[in-house]
C-alpha cells in the first residue's frame, strides 16, 4: 500500500507539474525506443475499486518484466510498454471522457476496462474508431461491438461450473437464497445462477436485488434467512458486499452452504468470523500460489511467481482481478509478436484467428454468438475454488461450453427474463 | 449618458469578440478539448440557471437532478417513442419545467434551510426512482445507445450532429439563447420583483405581490433551460445514468457559482470556465480535484466573497488605494 | 417471529447510530444555524482513526475510540474558529465552508488508503441470543454501538440539562440574538457546539468501523440520512432528532426487510417530504429557522 501511494504520487506530481507549466512535450522522448501504450479504463476508486485497482497493480508488475526483459518485438522493432491508467469511477460518462482522452490524446492501442455499467457509451465509441478494447464482462458485448472482447474472464456464464460441482458433491442441498446489487454486474450473474440452480435441480426459494448504497447488510440477510436455505448464494455482489454479507450470515447463525461468484480480501473476512466458518465456500477465483496452475496446459508464465511478486508489492490486495487484466497483456503480447505489427487492428485479427486462443486455464474457444451477440468471448474451462483451511484451493476445472450444451435453454430462459440478452440490451 | 452608451456599447463589442472567438475555436483545436468545451457549455447553462433560481433567496440542492430529468426525458421521448430528437430535447426541457411546477407546491411552502434540504430530498427520491425502475429509466446504468440528433437538409444531405463539430455549434447557440434570455427576464420587471422578494419579502407580499407565483415562475424557467442542458448532455454523450445526477456534481455547481459569484450573469460563467480550466490543467491530478475544489471554495468564501466576478473591480480599488497612499506620501 | 425479532435488533442498531450522527448535527445547526454538510465525512474520519490506530497499530479498541473522538472533534473546533466564525453574518457561508472541508477529507481519505476499503476486525467476534429465540442474534459489535449511542446520548442529555454551561449552550440553541443580549458569548458556545457535534460523529464512525465500510465515501452514504432525520425531527431539535432518528431507522430496517433494499431510502425520503407538506417545520420545529 506504501509502494502504491508513492508510486501513484510520483506519477501524479510530475504530470501535473509538466501540466502547470503549461508545455506539451511529448513525453516519452528518450532515445530510439518505440513505446506501446496500453489504457487502463477501470474504478479505481470507490466501490467496484476492488476489481479496478488490483488489476492494474497486476499490469503494472507484468509491464516491469517486460520492460526489464528487453520489450516487445515487432516487425524488426523494439517496444517498451507504458501503462495510461483513467480511474473512470465505474460511470458511464467517466468512461466515455476517458476513452476519448486514452485515444484522441495518448493513442493507446489497447484498452482494458472492466466492463459492465461504465461500458456502453465507451464501446460505442471504440466501434466507431475501430479502437481494440477487451473487458471481463461479455455481457458488453452485442453483435455491434466489434473490437470488444473478453478474451479472459466470461462474467458471469463460468458461474454456472461452481453451482454444477457443488450438485455433485453436495447433493444433499435443496434450496437456495440469492442476493445481489441491482447492476450490470449482478443482473447477469444472478440470471446464470437461478439457470445453473435450476439445471442442478436446485430450488430458489428467495431472490432480491438490494441497493449499491446499502450501509447495513443486516436486513438483507435477515430477510434472506427467513427463507432457511441450504445454500446462500452472493452472486456477483461487489468485493466489500461479499465480505460484509457473509459476516452477516456468519452473525445471525447461517450453517449452511455459502457460493459466490469471487471471495476477494478474504483473509480478512476470516479475521471477522474465523476459518470454521468460511470452510467449504465455493467461489470462482484462485490464489495464483495454487499449485493446480503449474498444469502444463494452463497459459500463464510462471503464476506462482506472478503471485510472489503481487504480494510482495501490494500485501493484501490480491483480488479476483489481480491476475486477470495480465492474463489479457500476455495474450495481446503473444498477438502482437505473432502479427509483426503493432497495428491494433493486425493483433486483433491474429488474436481471433483460426476461432481458437490460449485462455489462461487451457486453449479455448472463441464463442458466444447466441449468448452475446458475436463470438468475441474466449471461452473453455474454468477452476472451481473452495476455501480450504482458511485457504483458496482449485478443487476442479469444469468445462462451461460442456454445461451450454446441456443446459443453454435454461441460460436463455433466464437470461431473457431478466432483460440481459444482447438484443435486449441493445434496445 | 454619453458614458453609459459607450459603455454598452463596450459591452457588446467585447460580446462580440467572444462569440466570434468561440466560433473559430473548434476548428484550431483537437478533438478531445472540443469535447471538454462541448461539456463547459453545457455546464455554463446550468450555472447560470441555477443562478436564477438563487434570484428568489432559496438555493436548491436539486437543480442538478432536474437537468437529469430533462436528460432522461428527452432520451425517452426520442429511443422509446421514436420522436425526432429535436422535438425530443424541447420536449425534455418542458417536461422539466413541468416537474418543476408540480414541485414548487411543497418546496415553496419551505424557506431557509427546510427548502435546501427539502429541494435536496426531492431531488434525490427522483433520482433513486430512476435508480429503482428499470422499465423505463434503466435502472442503475441509465439508458444507453440514445440517439444523437441528425438533420436531413435540402441540397445539402445528411447532416449527423453526431461530428462533435457540429454539436458544439449546437450547444453554442442553445447556450447564447438561455443568457439572453436569462438577461432579459432579469432586467424586467420579473426579475426587479425577484430581487424584491430576495430582500424583503413579506413588504413585497404586503404590497401585493404573490410571492410563490414569481417563486414558482423562476423555478420553472431555470428548470427548463437545466432540463434542456441534460437534453444536451444525453444526446451527446449517448448515455443518461442516475450517479451523473448525484449529490456531489450538484455540490461541484454550487462551487461553480459560489467561485463565480451571483451579482450578476457573468458570474457563474466565470465560475464554470475558471473551475473548468483548472480541471483541465490538472487532469492528471485527477483524485486531488476535490481537494483543489474545497480549497479554492474556501479562499473565495474567505477572501472575495462575491466571487471572481468583483476580482477585477477590487484590483482596480486596491489599486486606487495604493495610488493614493503614494500621492499623500509624495504629497507630505 | 424470529424474523419479527431480528429485524426490531437490526432497527435498534439502525437507530443509535443514526440518532448520534443527527443529534450532532442538529446541535451544531441549533447553536450556528449551520447545516454540516462535512458530517458525514467527519464520520468517515472517526472511522480512519480508528482503523489506524485500532486495526493497524494495535491500540486497545476504546483507547482508540477516544482516540478517533479527539481527532474529529479538533477538526470540529478548528472548522468552527477559522471556517465558520468569519462567516457569522452569512447564513449560506457556513454551509459552502462545511461543502469545502468535505471535499477536502475526502481526498485526503484517497491519500491514505488509496481506492480500497479498510478492514477493521470486531473486538468481540459473534453474537449473542436475544429475547431467548434462538433465531434472533445480536452481534457484540453492534451492541457496543448501541451501548455508545445510549452513554454518550445519555450525558450530553444530562450536561445540557443539569449543569449551568448545558443550560446556557440550550439557551443559544433556541434562540441565538436573545442569548447574546443576555451576555452568552455566543463564540465560545459555538466552539462548544461543534466540538461535541463533531466528537459525536467521530465516535459514531469509531465504534463502527468494524461494521460500516471503512472508505473515502462512506460520509456521503451516511449524511443523506442524516440530513433526512434532522429535517422531519424539526432542524435544530435534539428531542426530535432522536426521535425521527428512531423512526426512520425502524421504517428504513422493516421496509428493507419486508419490501425489499432497492426502494427503502426512496420511500423515506417521499415520507419525509409528506411530513414537511404537513408540518413545514419538522415534527419538533418550533419556528421557521434559517
Amino acid at each position: 500500500m506504501r509502494n502504491g501511494i508513492t508510486r501513484r504520487r510520483f506519477i501524479g506530481t510530475t504530470a501535473a507539474g509538466v501540466a502547470l507549466v503549461g508545455t506539451s512535450l511529448p513525453r516519452t522522448s528518450f532515445g530510439a525506443e518505440k513505446t506501446l501504450k496500453i489504457g487502463f479504463l477501470a474504478p479505481l476508486t470507490g466501490e467496484v475499486a476492488g476489481w479496478g485497482l488490483p488489476g492494474l497493480n497486476g499490469l503494472e508488475i507484468w509491464a516491469d518484466e517486460i520492460n526489464a526483459g528487453g520489450g516487445i518485438q515487432a516487425g524488426g522493432d523494439t517496444y517498451m510498454v507504458e501503462l495510461v491508467p483513467y480511474d473512470d469511477e465505474y460511470l458511464a460518462d467517466k468512461a466515455l471522457r476517458g476513452a476519448k482522452k486514452l485515444v484522441l490524446e495518448d493513442g493507446v492501442g489497447l484498452i482494458m476496462m472492466l466492463g459492465g455499467s461504465d461500458a456502453p457509451a465507451a464501446v460505442d465509441f471504440f466501434t466507431k474508431n475501430k479502437v481494440v478494447s477487451s473487458t471481463l464482462l461479455p455481457s458488453d458485448l452485442t453483435d455491434e461491438t466489434l473490437y470488444h472482447m473478453a478474451p479472459c474472464e466470461v462474467h458471469p456464464i463460468y458461474n454456472v461450473t461452481g453451482v454444477e460441482w457443488l450438485a455433485e458433491n453436495r447433493p444433499e442441498l435443496k434450496t437456495a437464497a440469492i442476493c445481489a446489487q441491482d447492476d450490470e454486474l449482478g443482473r447477469p450473474s444472478v440470471a446464470t445462477y437461478l439457470a445453473a440452480f435450476e439445471a442442478a435441480g436446485i430450488e430458489v426459494v428467495y431472490q432480491e436485488f438490494f441497493a449499491i448504497d446499502t450501509v447495513d447488510f443486516a436486513p438483507v440477510i435477515t430477510s434472506m434467512l427467513a427463507t432457511k436455505p441450504d445454500i446462500l448464494c452472493l452472486d456477483t455482489a461487489y468485493p466489500d458486499f461479499v465480505n460484509f454479507l457473509t459476516e452477516q450470515a456468519f452473525l445471525q447463525g447461517f450453517d449452511g452452504q455459502i457460493i459466490s461468484c469471487t471471495f476477494d480480501f478474504y483473509p480478512a473476512v476470516i479475521e471477522k468470523v474465523g476459518t470454521e466458518f468460511v470452510e467449504g465456500f465455493v467461489f470462482q477465483f484462485p490464489d495464483f500460489d495454487d499449485p493446480a496452475l503449474n498444469e502444463p496446459h494452463i497459459n500463464f508464465p510462471n503464476p506462482n511467481g506472478f503471485f510472489t511478486a503481487y504480494e510482495e508489492r501490494y500485501p493484501g490486495t490480491w483480488s479476483a482481478v489481480s491476475w486477470e487484466y495480465a492474463a489479457i497483456a500476455v495474450q495481446w503480447k503473444a498477438a502482437v509478436e505473432k502479427a509483426g505489427s503493432v497495428d491494433p487492428m493486425a493483433v486483433f485479427e491474429a488474436m481471433k484467428a483460426g476461432g481458437r486462443a490460449p485462455h489462461v486455464f487451457g486453449d479455448a474457444n472463441w464463442w458466444g454468438t447466441e449468448l452475446f451477440g458475436i463470438d468475441n468471448a474466449l471461452v473453455g474451462d474454468w477452476p472451481v475454488v473452495q476455501i480450504q483451511n482458511g485457504k483458496a484451493v482449485i478443487v476442479e476445472y469444469k468445462s462451461i461450453i460442456d454445461w451450454w450444451a446441456k443446459h443453454k435453454d435454461l441460460m436463455i430462459k433466464h437470461f431473457e427474463a431478466l432483460g440481459e440478452m444482447w438484443y435486449q440490451r441493445k434496445a | 449618458m454619453l458614458q453609459m452608451s459607450s459603455q454598452t456599447a463596450l459591452k457588446s463589442l467585447g460580446g462580440a469578440a467572444v462569440v466570434a472567438v468561440l466560433c473559430v475555436l473548434p476548428f484550431v483545436i483537437g478533438l478531445y478539448r472540443l469535447d471538454v468545451l462541448i461539456f463547459l457549455l453545457i455546464n455554463i447553462i446550468v450555472a447560470v440557471s441555477y443562478r436564477f433560481i438563487t434570484l428568489t433567496g432559496e438555493w436548491s440542492l436539486g437543480h442538478v437532478v432536474m437537468m437529469g430529468v430533462g436528460g432522461y426525458a428527452s432520451a425517452l421521448l426520442a429511443k422509446k417513442l421514436g420522436l425526432s430528437v429535436w422535438l425530443a430535447m424541447p420536449l425534455g426541457g418542458l417536461a422539466t419545467a413541468a416537474l418543476a411546477f408540480l414541485l414548487a407546491f411543497p418546496l415553496f411552502r419551505m424557506k431557509g434551510f427546510y427548502f435546501l434540504i427539502g429541494s435536496f430530498a426531492a431531488g434525490e427520491a427522483i433520482r433513486r426512482t430512476w435508480n429503482h425502475f428499470r422499465d423505463p429509466f434503466g435502472g442503475p446504468g441509465g439508458l444507453a445507445r440514445i440517439p444523437t440528433p441528425e438533420l436531413e437538409l435540402p441540397g445539402v444531405g445528411l447532416i449527423d450532429f453526431g461530428d462533435p463539430r457540429i454539436y458544439y455549434f449546437l450547444t453554442l447557440a442553445v447556450v447564447l439563447v438561455s443568457i439572453v434570455v436569462f438577461y432579459r427576464l432579469e432586467k424586467s420587471r420579473i426579475g426587479l420583483t425577484l430581487h424584491a422578494i430576495h430582500w424583503q419579502d413579506s413588504l413585497a407580499e404586503s404590497v401585493g405581490i404573490n410571492i410563490w407565483r414569481y417563486k414558482t415562475l423562476a423555478f420553472c424557467v431555470a428548470s427548463f433551460f437545466v432540463g434542456l442542458a441534460g437534453a444536451l448532455l444525453g444526446h451527446h454523450i449517448t448515455v443518461v445514468n442516475p450517479p451523473q445526477f448525484s449529490l456531489a456534481i450538484m455540490l461541484y455547481v454550487l462551487v461553480w457559482v459560489i467561485v463565480g459569484g451571483t451579482r450578476t450573469i457573468a458570474g457563474p460563467i466565470v465560475g464554470v470556465t475558471v473551475l473548468s480550466i483548472v480541471d483541465e490543467r490538472l487532469r492528471e491530478f485527477q483524485e486531488y480535484r476535490p481537494l483543489i475544489y474545497g480549497a479554492i471554495l474556501i479562499l473565495t468564501m474567505r477572501f472575495l466573497p462575491t466571487g471572481l466576478e468583483d476580482l477585477p473591480a477590487k484590483l482596480i480599488g486596491l489599486g486606487r488605494r495604493l495610488r493614493r497612499i503614494r500621492t499623500t506620501q509624495t504629497g507630505s | 417471529m424470529e424474523v419479527i425479532a431480528q429485524t426490531t435488533v437490526n432497527a435498534l442498531y439502525a437507530s443509535s447510530y443514526t440518532a448520534l450522527m443527527a443529534v450532532g448535527l442538529a446541535l451544531i445547526f441549533g447553536v450556528m444555524g449551520i447545516i454540516n454538510f462535512a458530517h458525514g465525512n467527519l464520520f468517515m474520519v472517526g472511522a480512519y482513526a480508528v482503523w489506524w490506530l485500532y486495526a493497524v497499530n494495535g491500540w486497545p479498541f476504546f483507547l482508540a475510540v477516544a482516540g478517533a473522538i479527539m481527532v474529529v472533534g479538533a477538526i470540529g473546533l478548528l472548522m468552527e474558529r477559522m471556517l465558520f466564525r468569519p462567516m457569522r453574518d452569512n447564513p449560506l457561508g457556513g454551509l459552502i465552508m462545511s461543502v469545502g472541508v468535505l471535499f477536502i477529507l475526502e481526498v485526503l481519505a484517497v491519500f491514505f488508503g488509496l481506492g480500497l476499503m479498510k478492514h477493521v476486525p470486531p473486538i468481540y467476534p459473534g453474537s449473542v441470543v436475544i429475547f431467548g429465540i434462538p433465531g434472533a442474534t445480536i452481534p457484540w459489535q453492534r451492541l457496543v454501538v448501541i451501548g455508545a449511542a445510549v452513554l454518550l446520548l445519555g450525558t450530553l442529555w444530562a450536561f445540557l440539562r443539569q449543569t449551568r454551561l448545558g443550560w446556557a449552550l440550550r439557551a443559544c440553541a433556541q434562540d441565538r440574538e436573545a442569548a447574546a443580549l443576555q451576555g452568552i458569548p455566543i463564540n465560545k458556545f459555538a466552539l462548544l457546539a461543534m466540538g461535541l457535534g463533531a466528537a459525536l460523529a467521530g465516535a459514531a464512525g469509531g465504534v463502527m468501523a468494524p461494521i460500516v465500510q471503512v472508505d473515502p465515501y462512506i460520509g456521503h452514504k451516511m449524511i443523506v440520512t442524516a440530513f433526512i432525520v434532522i429535517i422531519v425531527g424539526g432542524i435544530g431539535s435534539l428531542e426530535g432528532a432522536v426521535l425521527a432518528a428512531i423512526l426512520y431507522a425502524f421504517f428504513h430496517t422493516w421496509v428493507t426487510t419486508y419490501i425489499g433494499g432497492g426502494i427503502a431510502t426512496t420511500l423515506g425520503l417521499v415520507l419525509m417530504l409528506v411530513v414537511l407538506v404537513v408540518r413545514p417545520t419538522g415534527l419538533l420545529g418550533t419556528a421557521e429557522r434559517g
